[in-house]
């Protein structure tokens, strides 16, 4: 995954990173977690839900699911329930059967088997809270969106090929920052990427209609 | 006349706390742990202390230096940095930072704890805070009489001004001379500030606003064996410097030299009342699922605004059938938090807001109520510096996902972000309840309930405007808003009487002379400051009046 630092790779400093971090951090490249939580269509479902959401359209991946589906499977939450949701394991199996039926009313045997517009589609009703009937009535459709996009964020930005993409210097403990601020604004540590981008990505979204 | 400690850059420390020469310089845990004392539950200590933060850390070293037996019992773990933190956002959630047993949230503006607002572990949540530490304006302790809203405080500012000052050196809090509310001065000088916060400055002198740089409890200079900032930018991950503050470095090493011992991983269930003469005479705790009792002549809860409340309405008994301070119904109501509407502004230059702490600068320009605008009271402004999790949550907060969501990250080094908080004001339903449901313990889990009032959502839309107004002047090209709530205070507050209150202006609650609220579940209103010099401050005053009552 290449951003706009070509040069840049955050794992080059992990020789400079404490023990700790470095340990936490790697384990995350090298032990993808099995699957325990969620069943195999669930895990399918959802896989194909988190690339549209994370905009994941070839490999390689960051296997988000993997790691959500280790924290559900942990059983710690975030420390919160809204009254007008179940706890969050149980918000991701009804978000994966609702989307599974929405598929299905549209002829597809499942979400993962839809056409990608019509996934995105459904994403897009999913995010505005129009999606309606079937294991969508069990919840607040609005608030399980924000649960799902919490979980799927932090899984994706804290696996280091997305620091690398974003430019992000990563751990800097011992050694800390140093190059910031007046007189140096806009400078870099002599380790840190530098951005090699020549389009202004405010006009480029704009005029892409992604925004 | 500036007492001599006081100048600016001066290394004198404080007298009666040596926590920061009983650390180690090189080694980040505390050094004097194998010399901690040990009580057993059926001695009968002097004081026993609830949750290990910032309350009860200051509590705990103030009456241990004066030679009182005091046990504190903590939830979650006792912290070595070097083992147990780490430069990571996740990391820091599964390394257990953050409170995360469940609470059930509702009203019209549910209020989203854990990492936000809710800690454990011996520190409590200031070993997750950003930093920011202002004190509270003098107009804060008399909202009632001067802006018509809300209560006045049972005590004035000047009652608190010493303990804050004595609080600030120890901290030590680092800034530059404070213009606002009671102007003073801070012993360490300003941090150097990121190229996001110049930014965020220029934007706001620009637009005739003030700023300054702090104040923020992060060393600026050596203190004692405590080192300087690095400027990793992790402080919300717990500082493995020992740059910033928490009572885990900053009063608990010098607590257990005087012969406190801290209980780590210890669950309070119930504060155990004598029927008959209508004193606490100890708490029922958990730990490795055992249940215990530890006796004690006097009990203080420390444990912030969802948990004391819940402790104070489960140990409901025969004198106190609806929980202890609660014969007015007055136990779990008046929580407040703060709102902490952020808005992110895009520059052509790259400005990498990851380096430094995320607290940098701050303005009080707007603390006051200013009737032309249209509410009482008012907010504060500060930057803020999210890492790449919390920047998603802010891009993903405007509705963005998929590849604008991707792009908007991508372009993280070229934003900035200022933050309000806003004062909002205390009202009875805003409150923690129990539910139904039992935890782990066999404890009722909290419900919380918040719905902002409509002064509260005036403060937030003129702020959200004018900081939107100063990213535009600032030639911000684009700007993303996420509308948040920081912080949680009051639910067992401090008021003039019983009808109005939980504790009285010492902190004792109502009806239960030897039981005591020493956290920030006590304050009455809440200004537009970050509570965790208040809550401190307040511990200091209120171990000074134990002191002098014992002798």
């Amino acid at each position: 995954m290449v951003g706009r630092y070509p040069d840049w790779n955050v794992l080059d400093e992990q020789e400079h990173w404490d023990e700790t971090t470095r340990r936490v951090v790697l384990s995350r490249l090298h032990d993808v977690p099995e699957r325990s939580f969620f069943d195999e269509r669930e895990a399918a479902t959802l896989t194909a839900f988190c690339d549209v959401l994370l905009a994941q359209d070839k490999e390689p991946r960051i296997p988000v699911l993997a790691y959500i589906d280790e924290k559900l499977a942990g059983g710690v939450g975030d420390g919160w329930q809204y009254y007008d949701l179940p706890g969050d394991g149980e918000v991701w199996k009804i978000v994966a059967r609702g989307l599974d039926e929405e598929a299905q009313r549209n002829a597809f045997d499942s979400f993962a088997a839809a056409a990608l517009e019509l996934r995105t589609g459904i994403v897009h009703r999913f995010g505005q809270g129009e999606l309606h009937g079937g294991a969508w009535e069990s919840v607040n459709v609005a608030r399980a969106f924000r649960v799902v996009v919490r979980y799927a964020c932090q899984a994706f930005y804290s696996h280091p090929w997305a620091w690398t993409e974003i430019g992000f210097g990563g751990p800097a403990y011992p050694r800390g920052y140093g190059a910031f601020g007046a007189p140096h604004m806009g400078e870099r540590e002599s380790w840190e990427g530098n951005e090699a981008f020549h389009v202004d990505p405010v006009k480029d979204t704009q005029e892409r209609g992604i925004e | 006349m500036t007492p001599s400690f006081l100048h600016k850059g001066s290394f004198a420390m404080p007298k009666d706390n040596d926590s920061p020469f009983l650390l180690d310089k090189h080694k980040r845990g505390l050094q004097n742990l194998h010399r901690m004392a040990r009580y057993r539950d059926e001695d009968v200590v002097d004081l026993v202390v609830v949750g290990a933060g910032a309350g009860g850390g200051v509590l705990a070293q103030r009456l241990a230096r004066k030679g009182w037996k005091v046990v504190v019992l903590e939830k979650g773990p006792f912290w070595d940095p070097d083992r147990d933190w780490v430069s990571d956002e996740k990391g820091a959630g599964q390394a257990g930072l953050y409170w995360t047993d469940n609470r059930i949230i509702s009203g019209n503006d549910p209020i989203e704890m854990g990492k936000n607002n809710s800690g454990q572990g011996v520190g409590g949540s200031m070993t997750h805070f950003a930093g920011y530490t202002p004190r509270l304006h003098p107009s804060d302790f008399e909202v009632k009489t001067r802006d018509g809203v809300a209560v006045d405080w049972p005590l004035s500012y000047e009652d608190l001004k010493e303990s804050f000052e004595r609080v600030e050196r120890e901290l030590p809090v680092a800034g530059e001379d404070w213009p606002w509310g009671d102007p003073h001065t801070y012993t360490h000088n300003p941090h150097p500030i990121s190229g996001a916060a110049s930014v965020a400055w220029e934007g706001a002198r620009r637009y005739g606003i003030e700023m300054r740089v702090g104040p923020v409890a992060i060393t600026n200079g050596v203190f004692g064996n405590r080192p300087h900032c690095i400027y990793r930018g992790f402080c919300l991950e717990g500082c493995k410097v020992n740059a910033k503050a928490s009572p885990l470095v900053t009063h608990f090493p010098d607590a257990i030299e005087f012969g406190c011992e801290i209980r780590a991983g210890c669950m309070v269930t119930r504060v155990e009342l004598d029927d008959a003469t209508g004193r606490a005479s100890g708490v029922v705790y958990v730990q490795d699922g055992e249940e215990h009792l530890q006796r004690a002549d006097a009990v203080a809860v420390c444990g912030y605004a969802i948990e004391t409340p819940r402790l104070l309405l489960n140990s409901a008994c025969r004198r106190h059938p609806d929980g202890l301070g609660n014969n007015s119904d007055q136990v779990g109501r008046y929580v407040m938090v703060q709102g902490a509407t952020q808005v992110a502004a895009r520059f052509q230059e790259l400005l990498r807001m990851y380096k430094a702490p995320p607290p940098e600068v701050s303005s009080e320009q707007f603390y006051e109520t200013d009737e032309d605008r249209g509410f009482a009271r008012g907010f504060s402004i500060q930057t803020i510096s999210p890492l790449p999790i919390g920047w998603a949550e802010h891009v993903a907060a405007e509705g963005h996902w998929g590849q604008s969501m991707r792009e908007y990250m991508r372009d993280y080094n070229h934003w900035t972000v200022l933050g309000i908080l806003a004062e909002f004001l205390p009202q009875p339903e805003n409150r923690v309840t129990l539910g139904d449901e039992k935890d782990q313990n066999g404890m009722p889990i909290p419900h919380f309930n918040y719905n902002r009032c409509a002064n509260d959502k005036a403060i937030v839309d003129y702020a959200r405007g004018i900081l939107t107004e100063i990213w535009d002047g600032a030639g911000a090209e684009d700007t993303l808003t996420i509308d948040r709530y920081a912080h949680l205070v009051g639910g067992a507050r401090m008021g003039f009487s019983p009808d109005d209150s939980v504790v009285d202006s010492s902190q004792r609650v109502w009806g239960v002379e030897n039981l005591f609220v020493v956290d920030g579940s006590v304050l009455p209103t809440q200004g537009s400051a970050n509570p965790a010099l208040a809550i401190m401050a307040l511990a200091d005053r209120c171990a000074s009046l134990l002191d002098r009552k014992a002798a």
